[in-house]
């Protein structure tokens, strides 16, 4: 699942080795404020290494994200980041806020405090058109797929070229039917079929397709899995993996779905009580002493 | 006491807020018409959507209405014997009041409450968020079609409602009183020139007319797309948009029509 590469380069930054106490993370970010506080005090530019802000190499990162809706806490000091080429599950119980942290990724929703980087850019300071234009480099799948119900399959996989691109129509068809074929599906059969003649599965590939359109670095998942029989879910399971696999976006799944994040994610964070409980590999988390965790996993 | 208070508060917040956003979806709206992209093929849809398919009830509507009207006025003009007024009340009430008036209440019944479901539904099936996910402002996308083929075709509407009722009007002169047609147009023509003009050729009464209508086509394409943005709680919240979309855009309809009858007579001259 991860190179084995790559987990020697992890293994120099001591937040990735082990399972991850958060609150030891918290006071390192707390020091390094403070650190930079008496820095900015003393007039110094603010050394770069003990910055708060992104971290090297993350492509996503939530740094300490705290979010509500009037009394109702969602999140209460949520940080992770994933790495180019990594997929971050993120589970939980229902109602725990995973779906709040994809739509804090994609702005749909900005955190009280906190700061949410995507490739070290702050979104929250963007203007809505460089927000947009950040948004057109990720690629969202959604649980109910979200597919445009009054266009075709084909034009739902079109919309974000001809939105973004200035490709002409034989180009747009060259894609559309490319990313058709990647998601297993036979362009002929259902390029000119309505989103409500598909069964769920069709509709769940056609919005991977339609995601993966203008090439997206960065992949988020929602719910990918829910609602499909066990069949479909291998499929799409495999199908995220092969993403992964051979166009290296970095991905951000939620879903409760056990089995499958621990076939595809890196990492997986478990959001329990508005914060995260446990950050690791799906190893350590199967090794995990924590209660709550091996309720978690079940029997699985 | 205090609680009650609160409660108002609370409401007078709600209700402040809710203008606010209303006015804001308006604004940007408006704005996006003259900013790119243009989303051209989404307006001639709306248009098609909005004036051609709505076109079979409005004219029924004004049809009727012309008659109706011609049929009541008739009995009553000819108390005094003066029913050769027919024309001219059927075409000033059409053309001032019922025709701008009905076209909007039909169209807020028919189209309002489908704009009201169309964009509720995308709402509620995260269609809404997969627009904005895919770079495309949704007010671009979906409202400000919907508000300019409202501007453009409930004025388009209304003329052809107005002259249908007008011709409504006509069947019963001339079949029910035996009025000649040529007289009823007459009269017709008469009351609109009687009016008086702007610009030397616009009849007044025109003028009053056609606003109307523009401003109505604005009601209740902002107040459907409004409705349909701010749906939430699945199905049922659909529903709930829908209807008060008919309802809150039919009551500024009727609200608004005053208010603007009063402008345009202290403006145009009564």
């Amino acid at each position: 699942m991860t190179q084995p590469g790559d987990a020697d380069a992890r293994g120099r930054e001591p937040r990735r080795t082990g399972p991850r106490d958060f609150t030891e993370t918290t006071e390192r970010r707390v020091r390094a404020t403070i650190r930079d506080a008496l820095a900015e005090a003393g007039g110094e530019e603010r050394p770069r290494a003990e910055d708060p802000g992104p971290a090297e190499g993350a492509v996503i990162e939530l740094e300490r994200v705290h979010l509500g809706f009037g009394d109702r806490v969602i999140l209460e000091d949520v940080s992770f980041l994933a790495r180019r080429g990594e997929t971050i599950a993120v589970v939980g119980e229902s109602g725990t806020g995973k779906s709040t942290t994809l739509k804090l990724l994609l702005r749909h929703l900005q955190p009280d405090s906190g700061r949410v980087y995507i490739d070290g850019e702050d979104i929250a300071a963007l203007s809505f058109t460089e927000a947009l234009r950040v948004r057109r480099r990720m690629g969202m799948v959604f649980q109910q797929a979200a597919l445009f119900d009054s266009l075709t399959v084909f034009d739902n996989v079109a919309y974000p070229l001809r939105e973004h691109t200035d490709y002409g129509d034989d180009e747009i068809e060259a894609r559309v039917r490319e990313k058709l074929a990647f998601v297993d599906l036979d362009p002929d059969r259902v390029m000119d079929q309505l989103p409500s003649e598909l069964s769920g599965g069709m509709r769940k590939r056609v919005g991977v397709a339609r995601a993966i359109a203008n090439d997206p670095e960065i992949m988020l998942y929602d719910e990918p899995t829910s609602g499909l029989d066990p069949l479909t879910t291998g499929t799409i399971t495999r199908l995220i993996m092969k993403l992964q696999r051979e166009l290296q976006v970095t991905s951000v799944v939620v879903s409760h779905d056990i089995r499958s994040v621990f076939r595809m994610a890196s990492y997986v964070a478990v959001l329990a009580d508005r914060r995260i409980r446990f950050f690791g590999t799906p190893e350590e988390m199967a090794a995990s002493d924590d209660r709550y965790i091996q309720d978690f996993l079940g029997g699985f | 006491m205090t609680a009650l208070a609160a409660r108002l508060n609370a409401a007078a917040q709600g209700t402040v807020l809710g203008v606010q956003n209303y006015v804001r979806l308006a604004w940007n709206a408006l704005r996006f018409v003259f900013a790119r992209p243009f989303y051209a093929g989404d307006l001639v849809q709306q248009m098609d959507a909005m004036g051609v398919q709505s076109l079979g009830i409005v004219l029924l509507t004004g049809f009727f209405t012309g008659m109706v009207l011609a049929l009541q006025s008739s009995v009553q003009l000819r108390t005094f014997g003066a029913t050769q007024y027919i024309g001219s009340l059927v075409s000033a009430s059409i053309i001032r009041e019922l025709g701008p008036v009905l076209a909007g209440l039909m169209v807020a019944g028919r189209v309002g409450s489908g704009v009201a479901a169309q964009i509720g539904s995308m709402k509620v099936t995260e269609q809404i968020d997969a627009l904005n996910t895919l770079g495309t402002d949704p007010i671009k996308k979906l409202v400000t079609p919907r508000v300019l083929a409202g501007l453009i075709m409930l004025p388009v509407l209304t003329v052809l409602a107005d002259l249908v009722g007008i011709l409504g009007g006509n069947v019963i002169a001339r079949v029910y009183v035996g009025l000649p047609s040529s007289f009823y147009w007459r009269t017709v023509w008469e009351q609109i020139a009687g009016g008086g003009f702007s610009f030397g050729f616009i009849p007044n009464d025109f003028i009053q007319g056609l606003i109307k209508p523009f401003v109505f086509g604005g009601i209740i394409a902002t107040t459907a797309c409004y409705h349909g943005l701010a749906t939430t709680g699945g199905t049922e919240g659909v529903g709930v948009a829908t209807t008060r979309t008919v309802v809150a855009a039919s009551i500024a309809i009727l609200v608004s029509d005053y208010f603007l009858t009063q402008l345009l007579l202290s403006v145009l001259g009564a």
